[in-house]
This record gives structure tokens, C-alpha cells and sequence, in this order.
């Protein structure tokens, strides 16, 4: 037995009292889906999240914001003027998962091959925290600890990206056995491209690493670099010079690292060619 | 009779059960569970191969809700195999039902039946076992060396039939045959290629696990409902199990969410029937997924050495096939299998000088079985990547290779006679055979033409064809026997019951469509039931290719004994001599069609007016002949030379099956077997630890295709007659796995110059080769 | 001990109340129910045999516990269609002889249905992306792809 019990709270005063009382022994769930892969040493009584009013997506200033408990289907299916996710959200597993799994549960629950993590670093997020006040911190930094941050009471209310518009580009490269299958590497690239030259680029990288990250050196190579592929590759190679790269389901380390610099290349290229058009 | 004068036969008539089956209607064995059911949960060994030396199930026995537990301690002990196959079976005596010895992670310890599935995995682990952890034999080399861990060193363990077993070496079967002489054939080569290919593990994965379902009738009687391919076989080996007569237990085979040979097993029925006996409840076994892939049945992993002998002008002189196969932890289709690497392959391919030695080996790792394709989808795949490799040693294309050597209507191998199924073969001269048209339209449909040399590819992206020919068996000559009986209701219909076991392939439709066709009426008047052993007559069980040809042609004959009837009764009727009246369209009338009577006014008669009886018969086959289906397989492929990722782009597969009953089912036989085999090629894999764990038990990290990862699939089917068959019928399920693996390493190669004889071609081992 | 509780749910476009544990599944209680169209193949998430709609959406019944249905509208392949009136999709899988052994079909049903009550036409792209969480082993999915782009094709959807 995982749950023992099971609430579901009617607005978010309420779900962070019953977080609170319940402390160690709440479970927040919205979508459910990683509750399949956790083990818990005692039953934990679930705190359902998906009735908070937390879904939905809109627009202001450039930015988007996404609800907590936006399902991944939301983003895969969102149109609009400067819109990435859907491009991650359309590889995420299977469409029952992408109907049920949520963009919060996404970034406090964070696996190896942890996908939404790997672009929302990329795209320089931010996760608005709801406690006794609202805290927003950058991805970054809430990836880093997502379930120390979240104290009981805490919850993830929204998550703000920028829309990614002219003389900007997004790119996202996956390697999976299948195309339903969990990543076994992926890369994540947003840059900036003036005339032949990038500009900045924020590139991060997952699944082939223990968890998804930063690649701040990959960035700062790029920068000022001409936007070609041969400069592209040769930032990528020095960039992640002494990161652990992990094969998994029986590739090699190596290959690990080579098929990783690829796809991240490529979602470096991706983005270059995004932000010419 | 020719295609076009068929009324009912190579129509794509509805599948029979189709539509409640997308109505979702209670149809398998986990639907039919009654209120009051027990649980099975199974303790399985976590070592490859350890001694026990204690068990203590009271922790367990005396759990709430708890009803019986099952180990070494408290059951029969008989020596016997989980194959289902004819008797005596050709597979060793090597499995009790519960052992002091596990031979493998996964293997049986212990039963619990509870009163739910929890309460039952609960007390299985609260089974306490001292094991004595002993050294594993973890591979095909570790199971031959010298002062290998004896893996079956029990001293009850043999087989039944007069074949060599030799467990004391881990040899759990052998067989070979010489025909001409190799090295004299070799001689006279102008060119002599000697390759190893090496295949891996698989799972069949069906969408329905393992499950059966027993339960003692108001008599006493054991009643086993069980997802089956063997029903028959089923009987007898619990009968034998349990050391009960045959004549105390019925197996009903209901709907089955597919089978592809895993179920050609008797892997859960002994321990719910005992179960069932000890408790007078109803008990259901169903096997998680996990359970699914580490405790059923795998393909075999075979080691294929291939030595070929080649004129410069494209003569084969010599050709030489050296298989161990891994047969797991117990010897399941162990001889056979191995059998089938040559009898399905080697015939394909005309020369004189043919060498073929089996060996199969036990090892500590999880246990192989039938598997659709059987031994063939291993060899086929050493053979159809060594024929590239010979044709490109001598500067020929490998399509016009294969045209040049292979074989054709009218000739037959000495292989036919020399190897069959356990013992020695029928001789057979080949009948029907299309594969010159199907090499000629597949390779027009996927562009063979335009394939270009690997040479001169350029860019990371580069594509690249291959092509792959096929051949299998329809049926196990002398070996193999289907029956069918029928009976007329005063409607016009009929019950047209057969042991034949539909597992989800149609088999039902098209023995329905035989029928109706030979009586002169429409599949809706069928009412097929199988299978069931109190009621439908006796037949082995949907494999080998078996069931349309073998069972199909048993169903032709009992409907021209009925239809002789029918026409017998309406003469009386009419008072016109039988030699003057025609069935047509569920009547029997005069030549003239001046007078007629309908199949309800015949059943009408004989059933309550004059000289009554019951229309109905009942007929039997078997077969001297096994004759092959033909295929041409064609893949084109896209490799990025970066990454190593191989994708397919377009597949093609012609096939000669003979006359397709119902063309649709036959496709989807076709599509079902392609894409099974390109996933098999690319993606799917067993990973194990150092112990002999399986790590990727699992539908998230073992991989096969769904809708998206489909390349373009192309069925061509190609006509034929085969004589012996129902309607000019041959088989067509399994023959279709057996040509991605090799069609696809071949267009990997036309792509990007690198030749890949271990799968799966997963990018890694891409990326490695192109380095 | 797992509390029992009650949950109200919309099941087939009938209101239903049935008693549950936080940790039983969705796809354990409708069979517990009676509701045995839905099947189980691999009970963690990925062959699709327990599709059931929830709120319009395909979800794995498997993977859902069932309190995450409260208040929700289920729809389960009993109230998909039936012999006399049978879905468009059912009609179309039959008629493309895209049933082999069965098991996943009602599953295929139902993610076929939920998308195209959202998106009556959709492109064979979209057919794929959306058909990719219901695993079959017996007809390499093309016939099951010929039927539902029949369907997405022809007048049978408003």
C-alpha cells in the first residue's frame, strides 16, 4: 500500500491546511503519475491538487503563465505567438500520460529522465511558490531542491516562461528507444542570434546526466560565437568537458557523452535556424 | 478450383468475434472470474540458480485471508515439460512443479492463494527460504565449458523420446545432418565466407498475460479456463502434473488476448487447478507484466555460425549452419527449435554440399519457448545477411542472387527428409511457389532500382534497402492432427466445433469460411465454437503454422461429408436422384432450378419429419506434406551516421501464402509479424545484471512500437495454389516475423557500409560499428 | 488501513456512487463493478488496455486512482456503443479487420473516441500522436491507423 487515505480540497487555503496537519505524511498529487515510480517506507494520505483552480495558461508582457496543475496536454496543444512547450509536451511519453501528468508535478518530482525540467531551465523560468507569502524563484534555483523548498503547507502555484519571439529561437532535441519511452537524452537550447552571431544562448541538458541541468559553460562558449555548425559543436565539446555522462538501458558512458553533445548540438542548431526566421 | 470461383473463401468476410470484441464484452479468462475467487501470488527465486534449503510458510499460512500455500514440501513431484507440444513430447522431462532447486531468477518457490491479489504478493513475501546461492551459468560459452555448473543435475530428468540429452553437460538437446560433404563443396568455391550472427533475447509480449482460471464443478470435475494455445495439451499435462486422469478435467479456451507461442505453455494451470482441488474454490492465476517477461517464455538466443562456399558466377556449393541456441534454465522446445533453424531455412537455397549441426544449451537465465517463428527467425537471419555478404563477395546484387539460387515449384531439398520436428523429416517436392513474383513486386514497390552502393552516401542522414527472402512450413507433417465436427439446425445453420484454438488471429472466421464454402453457404450460418475440451474434437493447438491448412482442411472435409448428407436428404424430399441436384446460396435444387429446397427445409426434414437423424460429421487430418509460404521482405532505412540511430522509413512485405481464406486477416497476420520484427530488430531487448537479473521487466524500458513509431507498411499478397491445402491454402503467421532483422541489418549496410550481426541494431552498436 | 470513502463520479452519463481506498485504481474498481470491457495489460502506465475517458480526455485507468475521478465523467467502453448502434470507430475497426486477439481494442476505442469528440478531423499525424499510449502486439497498428483516419475522414463525426 502506498495511500492510506485520500483529500481533495476545494481551493488552496485549504490544501495547504490539510499539507500542514498532515506534514511527512501527505502525498500532493495532481495527475498521479509518479506515484507509480516512488516507494514510501509508510502509507501517505494524498492531497489532490487539481481542483485549485491552478490550470490554465495566459499571456502578458512577452510571458507566459502556467498554472501548477496545467496538464501536459494543455501545452501540447497551446497555440500561440512565441509558444516552445508544445514541442516538449508532444514527446512526453504517451497522450493518456500527457492528459493526466501535470507541469507542476513535473518540477517537484524530478527523475533522471525528467523532461520539462531540461526546457524550463533553458528558457530561464520562474516557479511562483505559494507559502505564507508568494515567492517566486528562478528554475534554477527550485530545481536544485524542488522538495526542500516545498515545506509542508508550500505549494507550486505557477510556472512563467518567456515567449520566445523575433531574433529568439527554441530548440529541443530527445533521444528515446521508442517514441513513447522515457528519454535517454535530452537537450534543451534558447539563444539569441544578431546577424551571423549568437548572442546568448542558456543550454541545458537531462537523462544522460543524473538530473536534468544547467550548462552555463555551453552558454557563455556560444556566446559571440559565429552561428555555424562546426563553432556550434566545438562550444558543445569544450562546454561539457568534465560532466559524468551515464548510459542508460546498456549503452555505454561514451557513447553517453557522444550522443549527448550531438543533441545538444542539434537543439543549439535548431534554435539558431528559429531565431534567423 | 480456381480463385475467382470461390464464393465465401479470399473474401474478406467480418471477423467473426470482432465486433464483441470492440464492444468490450466479458470475453477472456480474468472477465469470467465468479464472486468468491482466490488469488495466486508466486514467491519466484531472486537467484539464477541457488539450492534451497529451507522454506517456512507459516508466516504466511497463517495470514487473514490466506487459503492454501503450495511448495516442494506439499505437492507431487512428476517430471515433465511445460511445452505444449505432441506426445511423447521432444523436449526433456526437466520441470516439477515446485523444486528444492531454482534454475534461474524468476523461477517458482512458492504459491500463495488469498483472498485478493494483495493479501496474496503479501504472504508470497512473507515465505521465509534459505537458499544455498550456487555459481550461475550466465552464457552460451559459461553452459559449455568444461566444469560448468551442472544446472540439471537432478536424477530424475530425461526425455521421452530417443534423442540425445545429455544434462550433465548442460546439453539439453542435439541434432545435425550432413548431406553431401561441406569441405568438398568448399573446395570448389571460388569464394567461402565463414560468419557468426548472434541473436538475443525477446519477449512475445501479448497484450493479455499468462492466466488461467480453475475451478471444481458440482461432480468434482476440474474445470481449466485458460488463456491457451494447447488446449488439449493442457489437459494431459495436468493430468500428468497432478497425477489426475484425464476424464476429471475440462480446459476451456475463451477469447485470447494473443499468443505468438507463449502460449503453447502449460505455465500456471497445474498450480490454480491444485489449488482449486485443495480448496473447492475458484482460483485465478494471472502473471503481472514484470512476471510476463522473466518467468514466462522468450525467443531463444542462438549463436548462428553460417560457411558458404560461392562460384564466381553465383553457384552455391557448399552451405554450412553450426546454431547453440540458449535454451534457459529448462529445455522447453529445446530440440525443436533448433530442429526448425535448419529444416525452415536451409531448403531455401539450392546446393548439394549442406552441413547443419544443433546444439541447445541450459543456462541459469530466463527460460525460451516457442516463439512465433520459431528457430527460423534466428537462422533466417544469419542466412539472409550471409547471402549479402556472399553476393558482394562476388560483385553480385543480392536480389539477383536470390533469384539465381533460390527454390522453386516442382523441386525439393534433401533437408525435407532429413530433418524434421524431434525425428527425422518427410520428403517433400515443393507444390505451390511464388517468391520469383514476390521478389519482383516488392522490389518495384520499395524502388530496388534506385538503392544506390553504400559508397556513394554522403551526409549524416544516408538511406539505404535491404531485402530479406522467406520461407516457413504450414503444419507438422506426420506429426500434427486437427478435427472438426459439425452439426445443421433446423434454421440452416450450423455448429461448426473445432479444436483448432483461435488466439486472436481469426481462425474461427476463416475455418468458418472453409466451411460455408464447401457447404454452399454464407458465414453467418456459422456458429464456431472453440475451444473446449468436453466438446470440440481433438486438436493440437494454434502452432507451427498449422491451423488454416492442417485444421482448415479437417473443417473441408466434415463439410463435404454433411454437404453429402444435405444433398442426400433433399433427394428424398424432392424424390430427384442426388446426382441431379446443385447446393447454391444454403439450397439444393435441380440443375434447372426447377425444384429446390432450402438448408432449413433439409434440416426441418431430418431432424423432425422422415428418417430422422442429425445432419452433422465429424473428420479428422493430418499430412504428409508441410508446405512452405514464400516472402520477400524489403526495408528501407534512414541511419544518421551521428548518432547511429537507424530508422525504418518504408517496409514491404510480398508474401505467398497460398490462397488467402480472408485477405484482410491475412495482411494483418502479415503487418502484426512485420512490425513485431522490426521492434524485435531495433529496440527490444533483455538487459540483465551480473546475477542474471533481468533490469528492464518492464513495458517503460523493454520497447516495442507503438502507432507512432510505424514506418510505412506495405502487404502485397502474392496468389498461389497449393494443392494440398483447404481452397489452395498454405499458412501465413509466422514466416513474416523472420525477415526485418535481416532485411533491415542489410539496408543498414546498403546505407551506411557497416555490417551489424549482433542485434538489436540499437544506435550504440550503429555508432561503435561506424567508428 | 486504507479508509473506505465514498466518491460520486459520472460513469457512461449515469451519476454512480461507489466506496473506494485512497490506493485502489481506477480500472480495479470498474471491473470490481462489473465494468469488464476494461482490460489490464500491464497495470504501470503504458499498454493502454484500461483507457477509459475522464473529463473528455483518455487517461490510463491503471494509473488513476479512482478518488481522482470524484466528481468527474467517466466513460468506460460499455457506454461506447453496442451491437445494434455501435461507435463509428468500433464500426470502422471491424469493417478494416483492425480486431485480432481483441484486448487492446476497446482501449484503441476509447483514444480514438476522446479525440476525435475533440477534434473531429484530425490529420494522420495527429491520429498517431494521440493513438501512441495503446500498445498492440497483433496487427502492427495498420489497420487500426486505416480505420480511425476513415472515421476522421468521412461524415460519421459531426
Amino acid at each position: 500500500m502506498k495511500l492510506c487515505d485520500f483529500v481533495i480540497p476545494a481551493d488552496i487555503d485549504e490544501a495547504r491546511a490539510r499539507l500542514r496537519e498532515l506534514g511527512d505524511a501527505a502525498f500532493p498529487t495532481a495527475g498521479g503519475v509518479s506515484l507509480h515510480f516512488l516507494r514510501f517506507a509508510e502509507p501517505k494520505t494524498a492531497v489532490d491538487l487539481t481542483r485549485l483552480g491552478l490550470s490554465g495558461i495566459s499571456r502578458d508582457n512577452g510571458r507566459f503563465t502556467i498554472g501548477a496543475t496545467t496538464p501536459v496536454c494543455d501545452l501540447q496543444k497551446h497555440v500561440a505567438e512565441g509558444w516552445v512547450l508544445d514541442r516538449v509536451a508532444r514527446r512526453f511519453v504517451t497522450q493518456q500520460i500527457r492528459n493526466i501528468s501535470t507541469l507542476g508535478g513535473n518540477i517537484c518530482r524530478v527523475f533522471w529522465w525528467s523532461d520539462f525540467p531540461v526546457a524550463l531551465l533553458a528558457l530561464d523560468a520562474s516557479v511562483a511558490v505559494r507559502g505564507e507569502s508568494e515567492t517566486v524563484l528562478s528554475a534554477e534555483e527550485f530545481l536544485a531542491r524542488p522538495l526542500k523548498l516545498l515545506k509542508p503547507g508550500t505549494l507550486v502555484v505557477a510556472i512563467d516562461i518567456p515567449a520566445v519571439e523575433s531574433g529568439a529561437g527554441f530548440g529541443y532535441g530527445k533521444e528515446t528507444r521508442v517514441g513513447s519511452s522515457f528519454s535517454l537524452a535530452t537537450a534543451a537550447a534558447c539563444v539569441v542570434v544578431e546577424g551571423n552571431r549568437i548572442k546568448q544562448a542558456r543550454v541545458a541538458a537531462g537523462a544522460s546526466l543524473s538530473m536534468p541541468q544547467l550548462l552555463p559553460a555551453v552558454g557563455e562558449k556560444l556566446a559571440g560565437e559565429t552561428a555555424d555548425r562546426e563553432a556550434i559543436e566545438k562550444a558543445v565539446a569544450t562546454g561539457t568537458e568534465g560532466l559524468a555522462w551515464k548510459g542508460r538501458e546498456g549503452m555505454s558512458d561514451p557513447y553517453a557523452a557522444e550522443l549527448s553533445r550531438i543533441i545538444i548540438a542539434d537543439a543549439i542548431t535548431d534554435a539558431v535556424a528559429e531565431a534567423r526566421t | 478450383m480456381k480463385q475467382q470461383e470461390f464464393k465465401v473463401v479470399s473474401k474478406s468476410v467480418e471477423k467473426i468475434d470482432a465486433m464483441s470484441l470492440a464492444l468490450g464484452k466479458p470475453s477472456y479468462v480474468a472477465d469470467l472470474q465468479p464472486a468468491g475467487t482466490l488469488y495466486v501470488g508466486m514467491l519466484w527465486s531472486p537467484h539464477a540458480h541457488a539450492r534451497i534449503k529451507s522454506v517456512d510458510i507459516a508466516a504466511a499460512e497463517n495470514m487473514p485471508g490466506v487459503a492454501g500455500v503450495l511448495f516442494h514440501g506439499n505437492v507431487p513431484r512428476v517430471p515433465h515439460t511445460t511445452a505444449g507440444q505432441g506426445f511423447p513430447e521432444p523436449s526433456p522431462y526437466d520441470t516439477v512443479m515446485f523444486d528444492s532447486k531454482v534454475r534461474f531468477v524468476g523461477d517458482r518457490v512458492a504459491a500463495v492463494a488469498a483472498e485478493t491479489p494483495k493479501i496474496a504478493a503479501a504472504a508470497a513475501k512473507a515465505i521465509q527460504v534459505e537458499y544455498e546461492v550456487l555459481e550461475p551459468v550466465l552464457s552460451i560459452d559459461d553452459a559449455l565449458a568444461d566444469g560448468s555448473p551442472v544446472i540439471h543435475d537432478q536424477e530424475d530428468a530425461s526425455i521421452p523420446i530417443p534423442v540425445p540429452y545429455e544434462p550433465a553437460r548442460n546439453i539439453a538437446a542435439r541434432v545435425g545432418m550432413d548431406v553431401g560433404d561441406l569441405e568438398q563443396g568448399l573446395a570448389e568455391a571460388d569464394i567461402k565466407l565463414d560468419r557468426t550472427y548472434e541473436t538475443h533475447y525477446a519477449q512475445h509480449t501479448p497484450m493479455e498475460t499468462h492466466v488461467s482460471l480453475a475451478q471444481v464443478d458440482s461432480r468434482g470435475r476440474l474445470v481449466i479456463t485458460t488463456s491457451t494455445q494447447v488446449p488439449f495439451h493442457v489437459r494431459r499435462i495436468v493430468a500428468q502434473t497432478l497425477q489426475i486422469p484425464v476424464q476429471q478435467i475440462r480446459v476451456i479456451k475463451p477469447r485470447i488476448g494473443g499468443g505468438f507461442g507463449a502460449k503453447q505453455e502449460i505455465l500456471l494451470e497445474d498450480v490454480a487447478a491444485l489449488f482449486a482441488l485443495r480448496t473447492g474454490r475458484p482460483v485465478l492465476f494471472e502473471m503481472t507484466r514484470s512476471e510476463e517477461f522473466i518467468s514466462s517464455r522468450t525467443r531463444h538466443p542462438q549463436r548462428v555460425r553460417i560457411r558458404s562456399g560461392v562460384t564466381a558466377d553465383g553457384r552455391i556449393t557448399a552451405l554450412g549452419m553450426d546454431v547453440v541456441s540458449n535454451t534457459g534454465a529448462y529445455g522447453s522446445h529445446a530440440l525443436t527449435v533448433v530442429c526448425n533453424c535448419g529444416s525452415k531455412v536451409l531448403p531455401l537455397y539450392r546446393t548439394t554440399n549442406i552441413h547443419f549441426e544443433g546444439v541447445t544449451v541450459y543456462t541459469n537465465l530466463p527460460v525460451a519457448g516457442a516463439y512465433r517463428g520459431y528457430g527460423a527467425t534466428q537462422a533466417c537471419f544469419a542466412v539472409e545477411c550471409h547471402m549479402d555478404e556472399v553476393a558482394e563477395a562476388i560483385g553480385m546484387d543480392p536480389l539477383k542472387f536470390r533469384q539465381m539460387n533460390h527454390i522453386r515449384s516442382g523441386e525439393g531439398s534433401p533437408v525435407f527428409a532429413a530433418l524434421g520436428e524431434g525425428k527425422e523429416g518427410v520428403e517433400q517436392a515443393i507444390g505451390s511457389c511464388e517468391l520469383e513474383e514476390c521478389i519482383r513486386l516488392g522490389a518495384e514497390e520499395i524502388g530496388w532500382g534506385g538503392r544506390g552502393m553504400p559508397g556513394e552516401k554522403t551526409g549524416r542522414f544516408r538511406r539505404g534497402i535491404g531485402m530479406a527472402c522467406l520461407m516457413q512450413g504450414s503444419s507438422i507433417p506426420r506429426v500434427d492432427m486437427g478435427a472438426a465436427s459439425l452439426k445443421m439446425n433446423e434454421d440452416g445453420s450450423f455448429n461448426l466445433l473445432v479444436g483448432a484454438t483461435d488466439l486472436g488471429t481469426g481462425s474461427d472466421t476463416v475455418l468458418a469460411q472453409i466451411a460455408a464454402e464447401q457447404l454452399g453457404t454464407d458465414v453467418g450460418k456459422m456458429v464456431v465454437y472453440s475451444s473446449d475440451t468436453d466438446m470440440t474434437p481433438f486438436d493440437v493447438g494454434a502452432y507451427a503454422s498449422s491451423t488454416t491448412y492442417l485444421s482448415g482442411e479437417a473443417v473441408r472435409k466434415v463439410a463435404e461429408k454433411v454437404k453429402k448428407q444435405i444433398v442426400a436428404v433433399a433427394a428424398n424430399k424432392l424424390g430427384v436422384p442426388a446426382e441431379r441436384l446443385v447446393v447454391e446460396a444454403s439450397s439444393v435444387a435441380t440443375a434447372d432450378g426447377s425444384q429446390s429446397v432450402t438448408f432449413s427445409d433439409v434440416a426441418i426434414h431430418a431432424l423432425y419429419q422422415m428418417d430422422q437423424f442429425q445432419v452433422g460429421g465429424i473428420a479428422s487430418h493430418t499430412t504428409e506434406k508441410s508446405p512452405p509460404p514464400f516472402s520477400a521482405h524489403f526495408a528501407e532505412v534512414e541511419v544518421d551516421t551521428l548518432t547511429g540511430g537507424v530508422r525504418v522509413i518504408k517496409y514491404v512485405a510480398a508474401v505467398d501464402c497460398g490462397t488467402a481464406i480472408n485477405p484482410k486477416l491475412a495482411e494483418g497476420q502479415t503487418e502484426g509479424g512485420v512490425l513485431n520484427g522490426i521492434s524485435y530488430a531495433l529496440t527490444e531487448q533483455y538487459l540483465f545484471d551480473s546475477k542474471g537479473r533481468m533490469s528492464n521487466a518492464s513495458f517503460h524500458n523493454y520497447h516495442i512500437f507503438s502507432m507512432r513509431d510505424m514506418p510505412e507498411l506495405k502487404t502485397i499478397l502474392v496468389p498461389s495454389y497449393e494443392e494440398t491445402g483447404p481452397y489452395g491454402a498454405k499458412s501465413v503467421s509466422e514466416i513474416c516475423i523472420n525477415g526485418p532483422m535481416p532485411a533491415i541489418a542489410n539496408a543498414i549496410y546498403n546505407a551506411a557500409g557497416v555490417r551489424l550481426t549482433h542485434p538489436p541494431f540499437t544506435p550504440d552498436k550503429v555508432w561503435q560499428a561506424l567508428q | 488501513m486504507s479508509t473506505v470513502k465514498q466518491i460520486s463520479l459520472t460513469l457512461n452519463g449515469e451519476p454512480k456512487t461507489f466506496e473506494t481506498t485512497a490506493d485502489e485504481t481506477l480500472v480495479d474498481l470498474l471491473r470490481r463493478h462489473g465494468y469488464r470491457g476494461t482490460k489490464t495489460g500491464c497495470y504501470e502506465g503504458a499498454c493502454g488496455a484500461c483507457t477509459v475517458i475522464l473529463d473528455g480526455r483518455a487517461v490510463y485507468g491503471c494509473l488513476l486512482r479512482a478518488f481522482q475521478a470524484h466528481g468527474r465523467d467517466v466513460q468506460t467502453i460499455e457506454g461506447a456503443g453496442s451491437f445494434d448502434d455501435p461507435h463509428p470507430v468500433q464500426r470502422a475497426l471491424v469493417d478494416e479487420g483492425a480486431v485480432q486477439c481483441g484486448f487492446c481494442t476497446p482501449g484503441m476505442v476509447l483514444s480514438a473516441k476522446a479525440l476525435l469528440d475533440e477534434t473531429p478531423h484530425p490529420g494522420s499525424d495527429t491520429i498517431k500522436e494521440h493513438m501512441d499510449g495503446n500498445l498492440c502486439r497483433c496487427t502492427g497498428y495498420e489497420k487500426i491507423r486505416v480505420a480511425v483516419e476513415k472515421v476522421a475522414a468521412s461524415t460519421a463525426m459531426p
